[in-house]
């Protein structure tokens, strides 16, 4: 295990240190002093643990491919943007944005999220204990979000594919978003995953997908032909 | 006096309407707008006679080489034209289009841009010099692309259609280009607007420092703006820490958009380029951060204004793809057959449908264009507007397209005059000042 006194190195400094250790194999790094810096721990491909001790800003842990980064603290906007694979947990409150574009991997956020958590999600799975707030999954392609708690208003506002599952309230519905009755297995997927962070409560969760009205345009011109 | 002199009622807005009452919501083309208005025609240049000498106009030395975003990028882009391939999806495009738009930069020794569907490795493979997008719709965004590239461009706007994303119908959304996106198969895909991670420029800048934090400070990045509130983008963008700036304007071309924006939103070219030139003086960044202009340049003579106005360098869509036999019967084709009017006529990108094989998802269509072919005929485009940008450049008495500049100018209309601030021909008055 490496320790890195975030204080006593600027940003980039700390990255290409962070860069350095995980491509020579280094198992663990653990990072104090963060000071709710911006863009820390930004775009490591291999793989590697790192540990931050404290709040983080904009953008930590993002464009990564590969790391487990767990975060002590609380997180500003774009937590584990276009995470490609790899994990990313925070053990307080993340801001908006949470895992935007993630395109695989896993995001734990204990805590309550801003608005957009998991907007233009691509694959993966994004969890959060906590509330939820607007705009919840705006525009999601794939993956899945589970919200222990409640979620904002417009949730799944024009979705594609993929899921949503909410413990709690509902503020209300996105643009083409759908409520659907999730089956058996799939609560029991969504438990499990839940206890495997800690969190035991076995609510009825409500499970919301696209109505898919919005797929297409209604009507075309004579040349508009479709593919399929 | 019949109906047909109208103005007002023309029989285009009369098709119009009926087409509208039959489908029940806005029309789709490509291209670019069909709005009159002030452009590089209405500004000549004032070559030398008495007061200045001229360089030999077909041989003597002429830099064209450019240099884009050293403002903090410690590997900025070096391109031996100011003249690259702006962004142009794969999907929009084929990938036959999009492999011979790689081949063409790499061979005059410029770049080319990826654009809003991800990157293809072909794409990669062809070109010596890529520009990776970062778009509101992120479609195959992937960090190590990125990495790999050798500039990054945010996109906020585009000319064609500021204020709104892409738009790609169904027939173009075939497997590949659906799974690249990671999208269902063929849906009429509208790509989203706003950034999925940041707002206004506060974050931009925050997002720019993400992007120069992941590739280590080498690439120069970009923000490409659809021209609207030019001057008050260009000092935003600036100070959010872009290395280039790039203004599309109203002009500018795309593979799809809804008719109402492509002519009704935006600026021109010309006082596009004046305004972003003057917000940046007033920052006192003019040289600086590089300017880069797109929308309507179809030859040396646009690329040598828009240099004189203040750009370091032109972006050109429609120009390569009609090098590539857009709009031109070949072997093969039958246009008022397959897309329903003549070659030279056809601004139907948007249904995949395109005789030249460019702007297609078919395999038998696209199999109509020959990548190296294609490479080679936009190649000697690019030189040729190369060589008419030099020899304008020379007739001033200038040894550099650097050093090209308003004075070299004059306007042909009271218009011209007052959007690109130069002198009506003939008088020493700059309207609107």
């Amino acid at each position: 295990m490496v320790d890195l006194d975030a204080s006593a190195l600027t940003t980039t400094e700390l990255n290409r240190k962070l860069r350095e250790l995980a491509a020579q194999g280094t198992e663990h790094i653990h990072i104090l002093n963060p000071q709710a810096r911006h863009n820390i721990a930004v775009g490591l491909l291999d793989t590697c643990s790192i540990t931050i001790e404290g709040s983080v800003g904009y953008y930590a842990a993002s464009l990564m491919d590969g790391p487990q980064v767990t975060i002590n603290g609380n997180a500003g906007w774009a937590l584990g943007e276009n995470l490609m694979k790899g994990k990313v947990v925070l053990t307080r409150n993340a801001g908006a944005s949470l895992a935007s574009s993630m395109r695989g991997g896993e995001v734990f956020v204990a805590g309550n999220a801003g608005a957009r958590a998991g907007i233009g999600m691509k694959g993966g799975s994004l969890v959060i204990g906590g509330d939820a707030g607007f705009m919840t999954g705006f525009m999601m392609q794939r993956g899945t979000i589970i919200i222990g708690g409640d979620v904002g208003e417009g949730v799944g506002d024009s979705m594609y594919e993929g899921t949503i599952y909410v413990g709690g309230e509902i503020g209300s519905l996105g643009s083409d978003a759908k409520i659907e009755e999730a089956s058996e297995s799939e609560l029991i997927q969504v438990w499990e995953t839940m206890e495997r962070h800690g969190i035991h409560d076995r609510k009825k969760f409500t499970k919301i997908v696209s109505a898919k009205k919005l797929y297409h345009f209604d009507s075309l011109e004579r040349l508009e032909k479709r593919a399929v | 006096m019949v109906l047909g002199s109208s103005h007002i009622w023309a029989t285009h807005h009369i098709e119009d309407i009926h087409a509208k009452a039959e489908l029940g919501r806005y029309r789709i083309r490509g291209f670019s707008t069909f709005q009159k208005v002030t452009h590089f025609d209405d500004l000549v240049f004032l070559s030398t006679g008495l007061t200045r000498f001229p360089l030999e106009g077909y041989k003597e030395k002429c830099n064209t080489q450019v240099v884009l975003g050293a403002r903090y990028a410690s590997e900025p882009l070096v391109i031996d034209t100011p003249i690259y391939v702006t962004g142009m999806s794969y999907g929009a495009l084929s990938r036959n289009a999009k492999v011979a738009l790689g081949k063409a930069a790499s061979l005059v020794g410029t770049a080319t841009c990826t654009g809003d569907g991800g990157m293809l490795q072909d794409e990669r493979d062809a070109s010596n010099k890529l520009i990776y997008q970062v778009l509101p719709s992120r479609y195959g965004f992937d960090p190590h692309h990125l990495m790999g590239a050798n500039a990054a461009e945010i996109v906020v706007g585009q000319g064609a259609k500021p204020g709104t994303g892409g738009l790609l119908m169904g027939v173009k959304v075939a497997d590949n280009i659906a799974e690249m996106r990671e999208l269902p198969l063929g849906i009429d895909q509208r790509s989203p607007t706003r950034h999925p991670d940041w707002l206004g420029p506060d974050d931009l800048s925050i997002k720019i420092e993400q992007i120069r934090e992941a590739t280590e400070g080498r690439l120069p990045i970009s923000v490409k703006l659809g021209a609207c509130r030019v001057a008050d983008d260009v000092k935003l963008a600036a100070k959010a820490g872009a290395d280039t700036i790039v203004i599309d304007s109203m002009v500018a071309g795309t593979g799809a958009s809804a008719e109402i924006l492509l002519d009704h939103s935006g600026i021109p070219t010309v006082p596009a380029i004046v305004q972003a030139r003057e917000a940046l003086r007033e920052l006192g960044l003019y040289g600086q951060v590089s300017l880069v202009a797109s929308g309507g340049i179809r030859n040396g003579a646009d690329v040598a204004k828009a240099l004189a106005l203040g750009a370091d360098a032109v972006a050109i869509g429609i120009a390569a793809l009609i090098a590539l036999n857009c709009n031109k019967e070949i072997p093969g084709t039958n246009f008022e057959d397959e897309i329903g009017v003549k070659a030279g006529y056809c601004n139907r990108c948007h249904t995949g449908l395109c005789p030249v094989g460019i702007a297609t998802q078919d395999p038998v269509l696209e199999a109509r264009l020959d990548p190296d072919e294609g490479a080679e005929r936009v190649a000697n485009f690019i030189n040729s507007m190369t060589m008419e940008l030099a020899l304008l450049t020379r007739s001033l008495g200038k040894g550099d397209v650097r050093s090209l500049e308003p004075e070299d100018m004059a306007a042909l209309t009271i218009e011209a005059s007052a959007m690109a601030q130069i002198p009506l021909a003939g008088t020493n008055k700059v309207f609107g000042m």
